[in-house]
């Protein structure tokens, strides 16, 4: 807890976490788009797609949230590893609040980058 | 397949004290967390190939405390609930458990107590003026020392002695008005500590 209070943290440290965080549950949405997967799984495809993963121990809770909210479902399934693993996937809900996102974020991210053409060039 | 000793026990005792953590929240919710955890524990330690003591180690940090973890399902259950019912029982219990977890959860869980506790004692007085006319209301009594007290009474026993009633019969549209907006707003503000909380800890691991 104390280790990780990070008091010295630069103000636009923390503006990107807040940023990353903000794009998780999107980002999730998505990793479940092509068909259920389980946790560990989730994370190592946010991994290699994103740097969004602040944490696993945010993922987890993340996604029984959006369990509470219809957003996804799980099953348990037995696996060769000898124990079973929880998989989550997409409801219709999710499925429908992952399109209205992704619409969102690509209205949202293309006036921000009109927006940011002179600082890019200024470079 | 767990074959190694030595790997087993560590993940055990990391679930045994998550468990203990999540206690209060319903039983199959902190069933299905421990197996999940479990699951993923095992998975991931052995995801070099070999299960080792220093991928369960390195498995268990990434996951975080079990205090932090615990918190974090907590709040986050909470503000999941929040969304489909804004139930102060429901918003009390949760709080309840998030303050035997943190300072923060403690101090959010005290003033909610206190804001509901007057919310809901204004209302009641209101209420119960209708049924005790002469004792129910906003009192003023001296307290023998010189001084006076101001006191919400829900009219049960007598008239205080040397007392003075302030608002009358406003204390029906007051006390209902203000003290469901009490309430109202305690509520809101449980939540917006509980999602301060969850910013604050969004700040990145190790």
């Amino acid at each position: 807890m104390k280790a990780r209070a990070a008091s010295g943290q630069e103000a636009g440290d923390k503006w990107e976490v807040q940023l990353r965080k903000g794009c998780l549950e999107l980002a999730i949405l998505a990793a479940l788009w092509d068909g259920k997967l389980y946790g560990l799984e989730i994370l190592q495809r946010l991994e290699r797609d994103s740097d969004l993963v602040i944490s696993e121990g945010t993922v987890y809770p993340l996604l029984s949230r959006l369990k509470v909210l219809g957003l996804v479902r799980s099953e348990w399934v037995e696996s060769d590893a000898g124990h079973p693993r929880k998989y989550y996937a997409l409801t219709p809900a999710g499925r429908q609040r992952g399109r209205e996102m992704a619409a969102m974020w690509t209205r949202f991210s293309s006036s921000m980058d009109r927006l940011l053409a002179p600082l890019a060039k200024g470079k | 397949m767990i074959t190694s000793g030595d790997a087993q026990p560590r993940i055990e005792a990391y679930l045994g004290r998550l468990q203990q953590r999540l206690r209060g929240m319903n039983d199959d919710d902190v069933r299905e967390i421990v197996e999940e955890m479990r699951s993923h524990l095992t998975d991931k330690a052995a995801a070099g190939g070999e299960l080792t003591a220093a991928g369960i180690d390195a498995a268990i940090a990434a996951l975080g405390t079990p205090e932090e973890l615990a918190s974090q399902y907590v709040t986050d259950d909470l503000l999941a609930r929040a969304e489909v019912s804004r139930s102060p029982l429901r918003i009390l219990e949760s709080l309840f458990r998030w303050a035997s977890l943190s300072v923060a959860g403690f101090f959010v869980l005290m003033s909610t107590l206190l804001g509901y506790f007057l919310g809901t004692t204004l209302a009641l007085s209101a209420l119960l003026k209708t049924i005790h006319p002469h004792t129910a209301g906003l009192w003023v009594i001296p307290d023998g020392a010189g001084d006076y007290d101001l006191s919400l009474r829900l009219g049960f026993g007598s008239v205080p002695v040397g007392g003075r009633e302030l608002l009358g019969w406003w204390i029906v549209p007051a006390g209902l008005f203000v003290g469901c907006g009490l309430v109202v707003l305690t509520t809101r503000f449980a939540l917006w500590s509980v999602r301060q909380y969850r910013k604050s800890r969004a700040l990145p691991q190790g």
